[in-house]
């Protein structure tokens, strides 16, 4: 059938019969159909098709549907919401929607808190590795210092208990030429003395363990700096420590303490955890250096500078000569004898620092430090929380940059694997669908 | 068997069945009849999200019946269609305080169903393609021996998918073009293209009816 030559469309004769059409258009598609036969039939198959589909007829609705339905209708028009049905469609699992959207609230949580995180490592100018170094070196000299632990206490336990060499600031140059002493302050007023051979140290330098020189900045407020202070004595002769300097000062200001202590390495955990009881930490700062290599090339230039003497005190004794010959090599003696010296010296003090970690401690009067802060007025401190805002926004962006820069590579490299799955599971799903 | 009933001619103000011919009324069905002779669709929706719980059971008996028959021509499984009609009306009862009277509640509750149809056909898909599974479900018709149900069922089941929604949206739940537009997410005129060919193939189908066969995957498409 071909409708070409009509003035009215099919449809708007479809529409005529559904009641569709406005009255003008009703009134034009009628008059056509009273003059046009084809148009006529075509009414008549549709009517008929109707007619046909009428016959189409379905049972009743079950009577069990009442009393389920009507059941929460009565609850619901009580509490105004419908009680949960005994038989659902599970309906959420199945709703894109939900799915989307959780996805993306998912997603959304998941870039911010890679955001929080990148920002955090990336903040400021140093190498993630770097900044990460000083939390991992106290970690590895750890393991190292609860090795010789061991060592420093049964040597402690065993060897007398020798008088501070002095008060103040406890050098190297009072200690004997093959041991290491160590007093804790003169203020404690008794001391003791941790000793250790050289030749332990070079062949614990020797070993596979690194040598490594701890240090630690702690600052506290304290309460009462005065109850502070023989605690922090205390603290000292527990753990076979000494204070190489301590300084209090009271001018008006807030009372502080500073002081720079000296502890064993091994025992530096806990007289930290000790020294951290005094009050309320507000810095801490901990730092490791390594120093194996340069203790290993001390130890073999010193072994050479002491071959080199035995050598020319073979030659003074062996041989003889000119008077000037012989003031000339014990010339020489002397100036290798002293270099000797001076490296040994060196050697005991860079031993000295990796065996004492040095604990660099202040506190102060936790009310007076309140007391000092001044109270900041409200522009200022807008001023302030803006700066910080766009410092915090800044660090964000930045971090999410970083972030894609670090793991965008890896993320396409996922997407390209789990995308071809994804891909042949949507279309295996829309050929299903399309079936039917 | 129980008695087959005609589909509704549905309007806001829709016919009632009578009552006393209902199986299975309650007497608060029977209430709530009376309570909406003189109110429309709208009218009882407002009052039930009042609290009136009679105003939806004058909705119910409006709509079981007409329901029941959109899910039953759409799915093979009577029990699954019971199902369905319920969850409808208990979706309608969760939605009940936050219907506002802006649209037509014949359209309102027709999109609840659709989409709880749907969903319905989207986990067959899946329980279709994962597990390999066809739906389970049986050919009432069949049973029912009625010959020219069959033949309807069948020849509907040939056409397009969403021709075939258009053409019972319109045919069955009286739904007018804009209606059918607005819940199928078409345009109008694209409703009103379908719709004609639809009838036109329905008609050269029905002119020349296949044997009767096995219509369970049929009855699942539509």
């Amino acid at each position: 059938m071909s409708y070409q030559t009509h003035t009215v469309a099919p449809e708007d004769v479809m529409a005529l019969l559904d009641g569709e059409l406005s009255a003008a258009e009703a009134a034009v598609v009628s008059a056509h159909l009273e003059q046009c036969a084809e148009c006529g039939r075509l009414a008549a198959e549709l009517r008929s098709t109707s007619q046909s589909l009428a016959q189409w007829a379905v049972p009743a609705a079950p009577p069990a549907l009442d009393n389920s339905v009507l059941e929460s209708a009565r609850k619901a028009a009580g509490k105004h919401k419908a009680a949960r049905p005994i038989r659902t469609v599970s309906l959420s699992f199945w709703n894109w929607r939900l799915w989307a959207i959780g996805g993306g609230g998912a997603a959304l949580a998941a870039l911010l808190f890679a955001a929080v995180v990148a920002s955090s490592i990336f903040r400021g100018d140093r190498p993630t590795a770097q900044r990460l170094g000083v939390m991992v070196y106290p970690q590895v000299e750890q393991k190292e210092a609860f090795a010789v632990s061991s060592k420093l206490r049964e040597r402690t336990a065993s060897e007398p208990v020798a008088p501070p060499p002095s008060a103040g600031i406890v050098g190297i140059a009072g200690m004997e030429q093959d041991s290491l002493q160590s007093a804790s302050s003169a203020a404690v007023g008794k001391a003791r003395v941790v000793a250790q051979s050289t030749e332990e140290k070079s062949s614990s330098a020797a070993g596979a363990a690194p040598m490594i020189a701890r240090g630690v900045s702690l600052s506290i407020l304290v309460k009462d700096l005065a109850a502070a202070r023989p605690v922090v004595d205390a603290i000292l002769a527990r753990h076979l420590g000494y204070a190489a300097q301590l300084t209090i000062s009271d001018d008006g200001s807030p009372r502080n303490l500073q002081a720079s202590l000296r502890v064993p390495a091994p025992e530096l955990p806990a007289a930290l955890a000790d020294l951290k009881t005094l009050g309320r930490v507000t810095r801490e700062t901990q730092s490791g250096e390594e120093v194996s290599q340069q203790h290993a090339d001390l130890v073999a230039r010193l072994q050479n500078s002491r071959e080199t003497e035995q050598r020319l005190r073979a030659i003074l004794e062996q041989r003889t000569g000119r008077i000037d010959d012989v003031l000339q090599v014990e010339e020489e003696i002397a100036r290798v004898r002293g270099e000797i010296e001076g490296m040994e010296a060196e050697q005991k003090a860079l031993e000295h620092r990796v065996d004492f970690a040095r604990v660099d401690l202040q506190l102060s009067e936790e009310d007076k430090a309140r007391t000092k802060v001044p109270t900041a007025s409200l522009s200022t401190r807008l001023e302030r929380s803006f700066d910080a805002g766009i410092d915090h926004a800044t660090d964000s962006l930045l971090g999410i940059v970083f972030l894609v820069e670090e793991f965008g590579p890896v993320l396409l490299i996922w997407l390209a694997i789990l995308g071809l799955p994804a891909v042949l599971v949507w279309r295996r799903y829309r050929r299903v669908k399309a079936r039917g | 068997m129980e008695d087959a009933y005609p589909a509704f001619v549905l309007h806001s103000e829709a016919t009632k069945p009578p009552m006393d011919d209902m199986p299975g009324n309650t007497d608060a069905a029977q209430f709530g009849a009376r309570f909406g002779e003189d109110r429309t669709d709208e009218q009882l929706m407002v009052a039930f999200a009042r609290g009136h719980a009679d105003a939806f059971s004058a909705l119910f008996l409006r709509y079981k019946q007409p329901l029941f028959g959109f899910f039953r021509r759409r799915v093979s499984d009577p029990a699954l269609a019971e199902e369905l009609t319920q969850e409808t009306f208990l979706a309608v009862l969760r939605a009940g305080s936050r219907y506002q009277a802006c649209a037509l509640f014949r359209t309102w509750l027709y999109a609840i169903a659709f989409k709880i149809l749907r969903a319905h056909r989207r986990k067959a898909i899946f329980r279709d393609m994962f597990h390999g599974q066809a739906p389970a479900g049986h050919e009432p018709a069949v049973e029912s021996g009625v010959a020219t149900e069959v033949l309807m069922r069948q020849a509907v089941g040939k056409l397009e998918p969403l021709d075939r929604e258009v053409l019972l949206l319109r045919e069955f739940e009286q739904l007018s073009y804009a209606e059918i537009a607005e819940l199928l997410g078409l345009p109008l005129n694209t409703v009103r293209s379908r719709l004609f060919r639809a009838r036109t193939a329905l008609h050269d189908l029905l002119a020349a009816p296949a044997p009767i066969e096995n219509l369970a995957e049929t009855e699942e498409r539509a």
